[in-house]
């Protein structure tokens, strides 16, 4: 076991005699930190939160161990606590279980077994509640999500049908095939607005649900697949693409997820161009190197707000009522980027572009 | 009696959305002009510049309530801090898909907001809420 894969343990007690034998006595199996009072065992606690037993005296001079042990526990409710007492009256075992909630209770003189019992046990525990805590922060975030979703639901698919129902609706009395077909175009629009929505949730599920399938990825046909798809897009709106790939090295990662990547982030450069400049582009350049590659995606339109830069990845945030967004699509590609530990880097002014700088390790 | 003409400002990012409520308002015959915005801002800074009406019309302001960058209810909280005398010439009706408990609350929280509506505007609703309009 190496160092820092020891379990953690304070020992306080105010006999400087007691603290030198029994870290002798455990130094090999476990990293111990001892104390000879609970003022200095506070400040132990501080530095190392990730202590995960405490093994105190019941007798000292300023503080009882079971009165340290009621203060630890709102100070510092993680770890788990253990008593070792010589004067074993019934009345101390009572006060330590209900007002300081321990662990275990251990005689003095001690015996070496129990302790390492107690501390075996003790760590099971923890390694138990923090796991229980960390899945419980994670069903939190997911609840959160859910009812963001439910409520964007209501918005993001029912908006779009709504209008298209509203236009039936007022087409029933028109009978101007002109404006019957400007409003059918309108509608078209408002269909594929939806339909990059249910994209974006299915996305969203694939990435939240889906485990890592790490291959051996090959930027240059990703980047030609990338060319073929954006081609209509981009002559549509005029729009020079530049590519450049520079593969030094084999990269490992999920192709899924870098796909959810680069396609976020080259749809939404090409979606947010501006309408007023002649020499539209996009550039996209994928470097790999030094076990990660850094992508970058550089476009020269219409920008973002400085004030609106920190909510970008946030979910449903828009920025901007210009085009089709569906508030999905940066979210996703920073969830992506959490699972493969990759970090995003934005730089935009408004009227003259953004760049998107990612960097992902390989697997 | 011919009902009183009025004046009328849609505010929704969604163009197909202020597309009908501009046909629905033109065929109840009611209006003296029809704006639109997709930007909320844009229609607060109309409203703030726009003079004190001097033709005795009110102007009704039709809002959706989930539009990126300034929602409704930041809207309607912009324009609860306009001079009392400049809000006296609008009436604001919101107009939404959604089905939200917590905003249709909000709604009704809002003093300065005449009623909810839901979306798809329709010209039998448009029409009863006009008929309440003098």
């Amino acid at each position: 076991m190496s160092k820092s894969d020891k379990i953690k343990i304070l020992y306080i007690d105010d006999e400087v005699n007691n603290l030198v034998g029994f870290k002798a006595s455990f130094r090999m199996e476990y990293t111990v930190f001892v104390a000879p009072d609970t003022i200095q065992a506070f400040d132990v606690l501080e530095k190392n939160p990730d202590i995960r037993v405490i093994l105190s005296d019941q007798r000292m001079p300023n503080q009882t161990g079971v009165q340290f042990f009621e203060q630890v526990r709102t100070l510092h409710p993680n770890p788990m606590r253990v008593l070792i007492t010589g004067y074993a009256d019934i009345e101390a075992v009572i006060e330590s279980i209900n007002v300081g909630h321990i662990f275990r209770y251990i005689r003095k003189p001690w015996q070496e077994v129990d302790i390492i019992s107690a501390i075996e046990e003790a760590n099971k525990f923890y390694v138990t509640n923090t796991m229980l805590s960390v899945k419980n922060e994670e069903l939190q975030k997911a609840y959160d999500e859910l009812d963001k979703f439910a409520y964007s639901v209501t918005h993001d698919m029912r908006g779009p049908l709504l209008s298209i129902l509203g236009a039936v609706d007022l087409s029933k009395n028109i009978d101007d095939i002109n404006e019957i077909r400007e409003m059918l175009g309108m509608m078209e629009k408002s269909v594929l607005k939806l339909d990059n929505f249910i994209r974006s949730v299915h996305e969203y599920y694939n990435l939240k649900r889906g485990d890592l399938h790490i291959v051996n990825i090959d930027f240059n046909s990703i980047v030609t697949d990338l060319t073929d798809m954006y081609d209509i897009t981009r002559k549509m709106a005029n729009i020079r693409f530049v590519t450049n790939v520079s593969q030094k090295e084999a990269f490992r990662c999920d192709e899924m997820y870098l796909r959810i990547i680069l396609n976020n982030l080259l749809s939404n450069a090409f979606k947010y161009n501006r309408k007023d400049i002649s020499d539209k582009f996009v550039e996209l350049n994928i470097e790999t190197g030094n076990g990660s590659s850094v992508i970058t995606v550089k476009d020269n339109g219409i920008g973002i707000h400085e004030s609106h830069i920190g909510e970008i990845f946030k979910m449903f945030y828009r920025a901007t009522n210009e085009e089709t967004g569906s508030g999905f699509g940066l979210y996703n590609v920073k969830d992506a980027l959490t699972k493969l530990n990759g970090e995003i880097i934005v730089d935009s002014k408004p009227e003259e572009g953004t760049t998107f700088k990612v960097i992902i390790p390989s697997k | 009696m011919t009902p009183n003409k009025l004046h009328f400002i849609v505010i929704d990012d969604s163009k197909l959305d202020c597309f009908i409520a501009e046909k629905i308002i033109r065929n109840t015959g009611r209006s003296e002009t029809i704006k639109s915005f997709l930007h909320a801002s844009e229609a607060l800074d109309y409203i703030r510049n726009a003079p004190l009406a001097t033709d005795g019309l009110k102007t009704i302001l039709l809002v959706d309530i989930q539009m990126p960058v300034m929602n409704g209810f930041e809207f309607v909280e912009s324009f609860d801090r306009l001079p009392k005398e400049k809000r006296e010439d609008y009436i604001i009706y919101v107009l939404s898909s959604s089905i939200n408990e917590n905003d249709l609350n909000r709604v009704r929280y809002h003093t300065s907001v005449r009623q909810f509506l839901n979306k798809p505007l329709t010209s039998n609703t448009l029409s009863a809420m006009l008929d309440m309009v003098h």
